[in-house]
């Protein structure tokens, strides 16, 4: 039965290489043989000439997430030359493998912004698998000390500063959400300015503030937005919900909560001095007043609202025009456009600083709030 | 008393037969008169020869009139060949020889020809009874739900040993001639000694060595019969077996349920829509488990990733081995579970299920999640309405994991390539296993193969 042997033989060989299988190979690395590193911090070197202080937050797992109270990280922090080469070396420092995948914030000190930002960047932006998902934010202080920061909310298992950045947490319109590809890509266009919000610690050292934004210039000095322009300006080109704002007339003090912002704009150039007609429209209630209302009178408290809110709008566009400033990115519209041909952008360059803004807002409430 | 002599016939079958005792072999006389019957007693209904054969002969006035008599009853066949007589005769034909004649008649005796009910694949609505284990009964069923001319019920002998019979049984309008033919073709090249059962036909139907996919259709459902019927498809009943066998089918047949056609359209697109979504579930998770943990941990969201990180805290082996463990231990139960008579079913079950599953996350040999992917991927294991499919699914999710443990989420993903590879080049007595039949139902019924 030379069937049956064969059979047999060939079943041996299975049996035999069975075994195989409980052999550890050298790729097989266990969820459990990893460790996530969920936060990056990026200081000048003190030590170091043109060199970088890298820090990385990562995460311990803990078995029952419902029986430990907070989270808790491990920081680690080496200075270096390049970037990379800091994290080649951390990679020393854990009996780990340091998994940047489920990164998702790089913190840069504000010192950062003025030098060659894309090289150092490149780190990051070169890795495939974190470009789409990463925030960018600018430290208050250094970047060190932010990324080290736990605010008291924080739970196990859920890190702070993703919930702020990703809309499954807060929403706030002062929330600034940067991703590293838009930054990459504002940072190189021409016409654009990057923005990134800063993240500050309040005094009791209990809670982020994660409020104003800051514009990079080109190996210049960034300039700072307030809280308002920051709002302002999300709201305008990002239409991040949750805007409310305080109309102050007369006697009368109303706090209107809009939720719907469209704003389009277009560049004139051929009709009279340059200018750039933009078109704001807002719906929303009104949230708070210290007076009876009348719904009836709806129509008169849009054109206030509208009035008040237009002129915040203009200041923010001369403050951005008086600095030199583009990170609604007029000039990368101006240059979408037109035919390209060389000059373009410094025909644009000239034109900006002179511009004029017609801005039309238009304000559509809904009803005064559920109270009659 | 000189009598006549029994026929030639009656020595060769009473050698042929020799030495069983319950061959009978008797005259029938009186005032000159002869008759000659030979039968198998035990399986010949005692009572209705003696009604319709014996008590006759005594009350008829001459041997003609008898003989003619024989010759209306409904249950008369021809005389077959010797080959064949002897088979019919053991199945429970009496062969009865009035002067030069002989006549054959069925008075069988079948005591397994309850209808049963629907085990294998039961619905909410749809009938309730299955096929009966006598193949007589069985055809009855169906031809009692599909009243038409031109439903051809043919009978097969086939070239093994129990001799039973077996019948093919087709629309003669709709169904393909060439695939009849081929069916026949199949059932005479038939290369085995004894087959007992539809399963077991359907399985020497198989040309090739190595099978995973069944591709003939064992069903129990007479809907599920005269809706294949009408569909112009093949079905072929072996006596013994409540099962039949349909062919050809595609995978697709496998992944439906009679009670589809029973419930209103956006009820059983739900239904259907949830039986894919197991079926993708139970081949794909315990794979995928190892491929996130291993391999890819960035798929997951951060929130699940510490979890499964955290639950992994102190399990000894890495996550194949893992998976491995446990669906060993679902196999395991559920192979048990069937086998076990159904009183002690219910202890393996919970003892396996309940005992074993916390005992191992407590004693940190698998994690929580672990246990959650198990019992995930054994529950959609039982949505795969019909069995052979699920049975196929449980052998390939193992091939997967292997795949998977070895190059990650790629190996993943070929293995998968690879299955569908196997599929795509698999057919099913000519129609192509994984035809997509692009057709509403009523076109399908309507479906004119010639």
């Amino acid at each position: 039965m030379s069937r049956y042997k064969k059979m047999i033989k060939r079943s041996l060989i299975l049996i035999l290489l069975l075994p195989l299988l409980t052999q550890a190979g050298c790729a097989f690395k266990d969820i459990d043989k990893r460790v996530f590193v969920v936060g990056i911090g990026i200081d000048p070197s003190e030590k170091v000439r043109h060199g970088f202080k890298v820090t990385l937050k990562m995460i311990k797992p803990v078995g029952d997430v419902k029986s430990v109270p907070s989270q808790t990280y491990a920081y680690l922090t080496h200075e270096s030359e390049s970037v990379a080469e800091a994290i080649r070396m951390l990679e020393t420092r854990v009996d780990k493998v340091l998994d940047l995948g489920h990164n998702r914030i790089i913190l840069l000190n504000e010192k950062l912004l003025s030098k060659d930002i894309d090289t150092f960047m490149d780190f990051f932006t070169r890795r495939g698998d974190i470009q789409m998902i990463t925030y960018m934010a600018v430290a208050g202080t250094t970047a060190e000390e932010t990324i080290s920061f736990e605010p008291e909310t924080e739970t196990p298992a859920s890190i702070a500063l993703y919930n702020f950045f990703d809309n499954t947490g807060t929403e706030s319109p002062y929330v600034l959400t940067t991703f590293l590809f838009e930054f990459r890509r504002q940072v190189l266009s021409k016409g654009v300015n990057a923005i990134l919000p800063i993240i500050d610690i309040n005094e009791d050292k209990t809670a982020f503030i994660i409020n104003n934004a800051i514009v990079l210039k080109l190996e210049e000095k960034p300039v700072k937005l307030s809280e308002v322009e920051t709002k302002y300006f999300n709201s305008l080109l990002y239409n991040a919900s949750g805007f409310s704002y305080k109309i102050e007339k007369e006697d009368l003090i109303m706090v209107l909560n809009i939720d719907t912002v469209k704003m389009k704009y277009k560049i004139v150039l051929d009709e009279g001095p340059p200018r750039i007609d933009m078109k704001v429209t807002k719906y929303g209630v009104i949230g708070e007043s210290n007076k009876r209302l009348d719904i009836s009178n709806l129509k008169k408290y849009d054109k206030t609202a509208a009035e008040e809110m237009k002129k915040k709008v203009i200041e923010l566009l001369t403050k951005l025009q008086e600095n030199d400033i583009d990170p609604f990115g007029f000039g990368l519209r101006y240059r979408a456009t037109r035919l390209s041909r060389e000059g373009l952008m410094d025909e644009w360059d000239r034109i900006y600083p002179e511009i004029e803004f017609n801005v039309t807002m238009d304000v559509n409430l809904k009803s005064t709030g559920a109270v009659e | 008393m000189t009598g006549q002599q029994a026929p030639a016939i009656f020595e060769d079958l009473s050698e042929q037969f020799k030495p069983s005792d319950d061959i009978i072999q008797t005259p029938l006389q009186i005032k000159g008169q002869y008759a000659f019957l030979f039968y198998l007693k035990s399986v010949v209904d005692g009572n209705t020869l003696q009604q319709t054969v014996i008590k006759p002969f005594f009350e008829m006035a001459s041997e003609e009139g008898f003989e003619s008599y024989i010759q209306s009853l409904p249950n008369r066949i021809e005389v077959p060949s010797k080959e064949k007589l002897f088979i019919l005769i053991s199945a429970g034909f009496v062969l009865i020889a009035i002067g030069d004649q002989t006549f054959l008649l069925d008075i069988r005796l079948v005591k397994d020809n309850e209808i049963q009910d629907t085990i294998m694949e039961p619905t909410i609505h749809g009938p309730q009874k299955a096929l009966s284990e006598d193949i007589e009964v069985s055809i009855n069923i169906i031809r009692q739900r599909y009243h038409n001319p031109s439903l051809k019920v043919e009978d097969i002998m086939v070239d093994d040993l129990s001799n039973r019979a077996i019948s093919l049984i087709y629309d003669g309008e709709r169904a393909n001639p060439e695939m009849i033919k081929k069916v026949k073709k199949q059932l005479k090249n038939l290369n085995t000694p004894l087959f007992q059962s539809a399963g077991d036909l359907q399985h020497f139907l198989n040309n090739s060595k190595f099978t995973l996919f069944p591709t003939s259709m064992v069903t129990e459902r007479p809907d599920r019969i005269v809706y294949n019927l009408v569909g112009g498809k093949v079905i072929i009943l072996i006596d013994g077996s409540p099962n039949v066998i349909i062919a050809p089918v595609i995978f697709f047949d496998f992944m439906s349920s009679m009670e589809d056609n029973y419930h209103v359209s956006i009820v059983s697109l739900f239904t259907i829509v949830l039986r894919y979504i197991g079926l993708f579930t139970c081949i794909l998770l315990p794979s995928m488990y190892v491929a996130m943990t291993s391999y890819n941990p960035d798929i997951l969201r951060v929130e699940l990733a510490l979890t499964v990180a955290g639950g992994r805290i102190g399990v000894p082996y890495p996550s194949f081995v893992e998976v491995l463990f446990m669906l060993f231990f679902t196999e395991l139960l559920t192979e048990a579970s069937m086998r076990l008579p159904k009183a002690v079913s219910s202890t393996a079950t919970t003892v396996g299920g309940l005992i074993l599953g916390t005992a191992a996350t407590e004693a940190a040999l698998v994690s929580n999640i672990m246990i959650i992917i198990i019992a995930a991927v054994a529950i959609s294991t039982f949505v795969i309405p019909i069995n052979e499919l699920s049975f196929a699914v449980r052998v390939i999710r193992l091939f997967l994991l292997v795949y998977t443990a070895l190059f990650g989420m790629v190996g993943l993903l070929i293995g998968f390539i690879g299955i569908v590879m196997v599929l795509t080049n698999k057919d099913s007595l000519g129609v192509p296993y994984l035809q997509i039949p692009w057709m509403g139902k009523s076109d399908e019924l309507r479906m004119d193969n010639r």
